[in-house]
């Protein structure tokens, strides 16, 4: 009973606009669309946190790493004290600060600018992700490390949000302008797709990382073939969010 | 008597804030030129509690052989049987551990900018001037040096807060007067944390002085019976 009355509440704005309202409210939640978004950490974190990603490479997602950051930074090694989840902190602040730079990194001519056909949504996303999985290669040796530390179950959920919010990033910029049904299992396959690549990666030997462009194109041609590109392929996915909309219905619920 | 208020977690909190806190410079991950150990100053440390599980900590966990102690205590009695207990440590007649009388709201012995970690578990309740103490500590941090506090606090779920009010009013006291045969004194303790701020409320006051705090603030302990505090100086 008590799970109806709050999904109605969250659902309720989907009377006036069916199908279409619940994927708007929820892009709003992640992108970086808005201009004016405050800075995503203090300055004083700030300026420790990216002091001491310069030595990951040396030193790993560590305790050491942070102490370094914390003194290049003019602060002390007990300074690193503002920092309450610690090492995870430190990867975190990385997932962060790459997702905030794709917006940056990867651009996009404007239609008309060049000859021939606009570059497709799929292509953009393809493009978005494996620049996004590129920006690991510098601390790729370390990375396996990262992975076990948000792996962890304290730090397990948040690993996941911010892996979602990379996927809706990266079809917000791609310009995915669709708000069918397919929205959920588009986010949820690519979720998936770069998780699995970013594991790849970290095994990779080869040059440029070839060998994980190459396994990210495979993966997308299996996705791809169950359905128009991660199109609406609910059972594939099984997304929870997607089925609370359809046990809803059954249960009567005007959605 | 915190043993008996706390049931004996408190020493469990005492090792947690310890670790947490990770005290000791640990030379293989040092660049060579800068100064050695940490300089911690723990407040109301009477009985060296908090003071031998830091040494230890920077002994045995960050192979540091210089960070350095200084216990204050308000009352001489406290330091006595602090003294007392240092005998049987490795540090009672090195100079990495240090016993002083004083009181929190005024360090004057204490200079500016001196410290990189301040500690004080279950003291600040007692203190009468609490701004004036969180004032003293950052006066004499380093910038970038830590406040860390660890005290009881109000509980922050209500049925077990009821059901602990219950415990800590009219059982803590009679336990008082059983064992010790001092029901005044456990009173005094239950209603000092009756009235002791809020979590919130005491990390707002550690902004106002000054300090940059960590996430929210604070972290409970045990459905927060007990919270600990940070703030960090700004360098
Ligand atoms: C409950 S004991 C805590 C001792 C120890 N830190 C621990 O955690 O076991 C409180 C201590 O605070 C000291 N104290 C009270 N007011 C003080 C003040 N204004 N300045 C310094 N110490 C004070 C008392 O003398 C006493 O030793």
């Amino acid at each position: 009973m008590a799970p109806i009355r709050l999904s109605k509440s969250v659902f309720g704005t989907l009377r006036v606009k069916p199908n279409h309202t619940l994927p708007i409210r929820q892009r709003c939640l992640y992108h970086s669309y808005e201009h004016d978004q405050p800075p995503p950490f203090p300055e004083a974190e700030s300026s420790i946190l990216s002091a001491a990603m310069r030595h990951v490479p040396d030193h790993g997602f560590t305790n050491a790493a942070l102490k370094f950051g914390a003194r290049d930074a003019g602060y002390l090694d007990v300074s690193t004290n503002l920092l309450p989840r610690g090492v995870f902190d430190l990867i975190n602040y990385h997932l962060v600060t790459q997702r905030l730079a794709l917006k940056d990194s990867v651009q996009f001519p404007t239609e008309g600018q060049v000859e021939g056909k606009a570059m497709g949504v799929g292509a953009k996303v393809r493009a978005l992700t494996l620049a996004r999985l590129r920006a690991n290669g510098p601390i790729i040796h370390r990375w396996q490390e990262a992975l076990a530390i948000m792996a962890q179950p304290t730090y397990a959920p948040a690993s996941v949000a911010e892996l979602a919010r990379l996927a809706d990033e990266i079809w917000f910029l791609a310009a995915d302008t669709s708000v069918d049904s397919s929205w959920y299992t588009k986010r949820a396959s690519l979720s998936a797709l770069y998780a699995a690549s970013d594991v790849f990666m970290t095994q990779d030997t080869s040059k440029d990382f070839i060998e994980t462009e190459q396994f990210f194109d495979a993966r997308l041609k299996d996705v791809s073939r169950m359905g128009s590109f991660m199109g609406a392929v609910g059972e594939w996915v099984g997304y929870t969010g997607h089925s609370a909309v359809n046990v809803l219905r059954s249960k009567g619920v005007r959605i | 008597m915190n043993d008996l208020m706390s049931l004996g977690i408190h020493r469990l909190w005492k090792d947690h804030f310890v670790r947490n806190l990770n005290p000791g410079r640990n030379p293989l991950t040092s660049s060579s030129s800068s100064e050695k150990g940490w300089n911690i100053l723990d407040i109301a440390g009477g009985t060296g509690d908090i003071a031998f599980r830091m040494l230890d900590h920077a002994s045995t966990i960050n192979n540091d052989a210089h960070t350095k102690v200084t216990v204050a205590d308000i009352n001489p009695d406290m330091l006595a049987e602090g003294r007392k207990r240092a005998l049987e440590t490795p540090y009672a007649r090195s100079p990495r551990l240090d016993f002083i009388e004083a009181n929190a709201e005024k360090l004057d012995m204490i200079p500016d900018a001196s410290i990189d970690l301040y500690t004080v578990a279950f003291g600040i309740r007692n203190f009468t001037h609490k701004e004036a103490a969180i004032r003293e500590a950052y006066r004499v941090l380093k910038p970038g040096g830590v406040f860390a506090c660890m005290e009881f606090s109000k509980v922050n779920n209500s049925l077990f807060d009821a059901v602990y009010k219950r415990w800590s009013f009219s059982a803590i006291p009679l336990i008082g007067q059983v064992v010790a045969g001092d029901r005044d004194s456990y009173q005094y303790l239950v209603e000092s944390i009756e009235r002791f701020p809020s979590q919130t409320e005491f990390r707002d006051m550690i902004k106002d002085a000054g300090f940059l705090v960590p996430g929210q603030g604070w972290e409970d302990l045990t459905g927060g019976i007990a919270a600990i505090h940070k703030g960090v100086k700004p360098a």
